[in-house]
């Protein structure tokens, strides 16, 4: 990357409240993309040698996980206490509180099992908002073309087509539960639902509350499952395994207890894998704005019981993450600011790109300024300027009132935000693909359910902002409900890890090697070792 | 580099590090009591801190707290209490009931004895302690708007000696006036349009098609 243009020149050249100059576009969207974009160029996919998706592609670095060997062996679970469930949701964010809370509604005992503790997951760090058509100017045909377009057309038009018709219906049940929304003026009934445009978008659709839609989401779904009485909560209880049965169904999971390292057997009818996504892996070793039990979890044990999964070659790199200070790298400046109308300026002080376009062209046209040296260097952290100052001037008190999140990370990187340009350079952000499901949230292999952000097929190759919202919740429903229905005893069938022992088998044919394990668990820096932590001995094979 | 001291061990970290940088930097493991790792609304990185020089411990997130030269950190692990009053929110009809029905499911709201101790405890400086007093008067509104930044770190609820629960009574009212309440006119007529059959998904329409 050649170096960027001096902090201190650019900031020369910057004029709050002065429309800049907008650099001429000189190439296509595609050109873009292709050439700037990281799931684009020579070292963007590999061919997956094993699994049910073999020969397909791949980004390399989750390829490594995804044909890794298994974290535990038959021995390691012998004697392992065994739990029964009627319904095991994995993950304590929005889509597996909802899959809970759906499924316990209807008699079904539930364990909702977390890595973390209840609520930790990228839900409640969301900002911008929710997409649903509500208005007048809206609909649903116009969410579902906007959503199939903004994903390059590579969605599956029928899930898409139910999540944007679930999305009013969602929006009412939270507001059952006691979500609040930002309404156009003060006026609880029969006022309208306040809404705004996402980038990408043909109308406005966003339905937010302030900029912390998702801390007000996940409180409110975090104490609802924390009060219900059909649902048990096991915080610091990661998943490590999952069960399969003689005829390859799933038929439950192994979890590991943090608190008292040890394992336990959990056998259940269905599986709900809401486990998101893979940003801790650092994928091409970008910054992320994921929270910190994001890596891809759920993910590696799906496709390594035989679950097909769909573009994972694809993943969402947000605009404006912080580039400076280097302690808040990654971190995230939502939509909701180039929503409300900032633009990005980059080292020469010219605007370069639409704002409002996709998040995937607009990140690439940031990479390419910084590519092209036009981008600004601070203390070695490279990116352009967020400009916060001439959107207050445009609308005074709109940082104080609307963009509450934003004056807040502001301070933590020491500036006001009224006076100051954030420094900002793209942050990966959202796995764009994941597991095949159908309607029900239901994968290739029977019992085993996904929801959320571990899937694909919504978003296609690109995700509008506010659909991520609205997936986990339209879907997490829809597999709590159907998960619930499903009939049989618990332990009609015999249960144990007989698909790790296959899966070995075609690891050592495809000459990989066996001591490159998954699931990750946690990021390398957090300095964790599962094998360590539970005292057991490394594996022979190994 | 800075030097302090975090559970009880010695550790280097570079200027402007929050603890769990530092704490992670210094090669510690780090599985519990993080979360969101720096946008401050996950609530999970709970610490003890005491500053050099200072008598008093105050609490804190540790992932929107710097490291300074000399400090103390301890992590406050996250905790269940097992007795508490259990409802659905979806269970309370009558809003003329909301001052019995907060009484009833948040009994020792009523016995708050203004000690200030959840204010000091805030890790967000939120005016928890009016808060509560407002709720059991019945101004709602005002009550909820006090919590609308409250991320349920809980550190006011282990706080309270008389163990109130703010938070949780502060989001109960805030559920309470947005499910009896918010009835949007956007909305219920979309809602009606859809289950009506009005509205369709068209999958054949040009704007479904990719651009050849």
């Amino acid at each position: 990357m050649p170096a960027g243009i001096p902090y201190e020149d650019a900031h020369k050249r910057y004029r709050p409240g002065v429309m800049p100059t907008v650099r001429s576009d000189d190439g296509s969207v595609d050109e873009l993309l292709k050439g700037y974009h990281p799931d684009h160029g020579p070292n963007a996919r590999v061919v997956l040698s094993v699994g049910v998706n073999r020969g397909e592609p791949c980004q390399p670095d989750l390829a490594r996980y995804l044909q890794a060997n298994a974290l535990i062996d038959d021995v390691d679970i012998a004697g392992a206490q065994l739990v029964t469930t009627d319904v095991l949701v994995i993950g304590g964010g929005g889509g597996g509180c909802a899959a809970a809370l759906i499924a316990a509604k209807q008699g079904t005992r539930v364990i909702l099992a977390t890595k973390l503790r209840l609520g930790d997951s990228n839900t409640v760090m969301a900002e911008g908002g929710i997409q649903a058509a509500v208005g007048d100017d809206d609909s649903p045909q116009l969410h579902f073309e906007d959503t199939l377009r903004a994903g390059h057309f590579c969605g599956v038009p029928e899930l898409v087509a139910q999540m944007v018709m679930d999305g009013p219906d969602v929006i009412r049940w939270l507001i059952r539960l006691g979500m609040m929304f930002d309404l156009e003026e003060d006026r609880p009934i029969g006022g309208n639902l306040l809404r705004k445009k996402p980038g990408g978008a043909s109308a406005a659709r966003i339905l937010s509350y302030r900029d912390y839609t998702g801390l007000e989401m996940m409180r409110v779904l975090r104490e609802a499952v924390d009060l219900d009485p059909g649902i048990e909560v096991w915080n610091r209880c990661p998943v490590v395994e999952l069960l399969s049965d003689e005829w390859g169904r799933c038929a439950g999971a192994v979890i590991y207890n943090l608190e008292w390292r040890t394992f336990v057997l959990v056998r259940a009818r269905a599986v709900i894998l809401a486990t998101g996504g893979a940003g801790r892996l650092h994928l091409n070793s970008f910054p992320t704005s994921n929270h910190y039990g994001a890596t891809a979890d759920g993910l590696v044990l799906a496709y390594r019981i035989g679950a097909r999964v769909r573009e994972l070659d694809s993943f969402q790199y947000h605009p404006t993450g912080i580039a400076y200070p280097p302690h808040l790298a990654g971190g995230l400046i939502s939509e909701a600011a180039r929503s409300a109308g900032a633009k990005l300026i980059n080292g020469k002080g010219e605007r370069f790109v639409d704002e409002l376009k996709p998040r995937d062209v607009v990140a690439s046209a940031i990479l390419r300024e910084c590519a092209q040296g036009r981008g600004i260097e601070r203390e070695g952290q490279i990116g352009v300027f967020l400009d916060t100052p001439t959107l207050e001037m445009e609308h005074p008190g709109i940082l104080a009132k609307r963009l509450v999140t934003l004056r807040h990370l502001a301070h933590k990187c020491g500036h006001d935000a009224a006076q100051e340009p954030f420094l900002v350079y793209p942050t990966l952000h959202y796995q764009n693909g994941g597991v095949a499901i159908d309607k029900d949230g239901a994968t290739s292999v029977p019992g085993l359910y996904c929801v959320g952000e571990v899937t694909g097929g919504f978003h296609g190759r690109n995700r509008l902002m506010g659909n991520a919202l609205l997936d986990i919740l339209s879907m997490g429903r829809r597999a709590g409900t159907k998960a619930a229905e499903l009939g049989g005893r618990v332990m009609a069938s015999r249960a144990g890890i007989g698909h790790v022992h296959a899966w070995q088998r075609e690891l050592t044919l495809a000459g990989l090697p066996l001591h490159v394990k998954a699931p990750r668990l946690f990021p390398d820096y957090a300095h964790f070792d599962l094998r360590v932590d539970a005292g057991l001995h490394s594996s022979a094979r190994g | 580099m800075v030097c302090l001291s975090i559970e009880g061990r010695q550790i280097e970290a570079p200027a402007n590090c929050s603890i769990l940088q530092a704490f992670v930097h210094a090669g510690e493991t780090l599985v519990e009591g993080v979360g969101c790792m720096g946008q401050g609304v996950c609530g999970s990185c709970r610490v003890m801190v005491r500053r050099s020089g200072e008598q008093e411990v105050k609490t804190a997130l540790a992932c929107e707290t710097l490291i300074e030269d000399g400090m103390q950190v301890a992590f406050l692990d996250y905790f269940t209490t097992s007795a508490r009053h259990v409802y659905r929110i979806e269970d309370i009809g009558d809003s003329w009931q909301a001052l019995h029905t907060i009484g009833e499911i948040f009994p020792e709201a009523s016995h708050c004895r203004h000690c200030s101790g959840c204010d000091r405890a805030c890790p967000k400086g939120l005016d928890v302690q009016r808060g509560v007093n407002l709720a059991v008067e019945g101004k709602l509104g005002a009550s909820s708007e006090v919590f609308d930044e409250c991320v349920m770190c809980n550190l006011c609820t282990l706080a309270c000696p008389d163990h109130i629960r703010p938070n949780h009574l502060g989001l109960f009212v805030r559920r309470m006036i947005a499910a009896l309440s918010l009835r949007p006119a956007n909305l219920m007529r979309r809602i009606q349009q859809i289950e009506s059959g009005e509205m369709t998904i068209d999958f054949d329409a040009p704007g479904a098609q990719p651009p050849r």
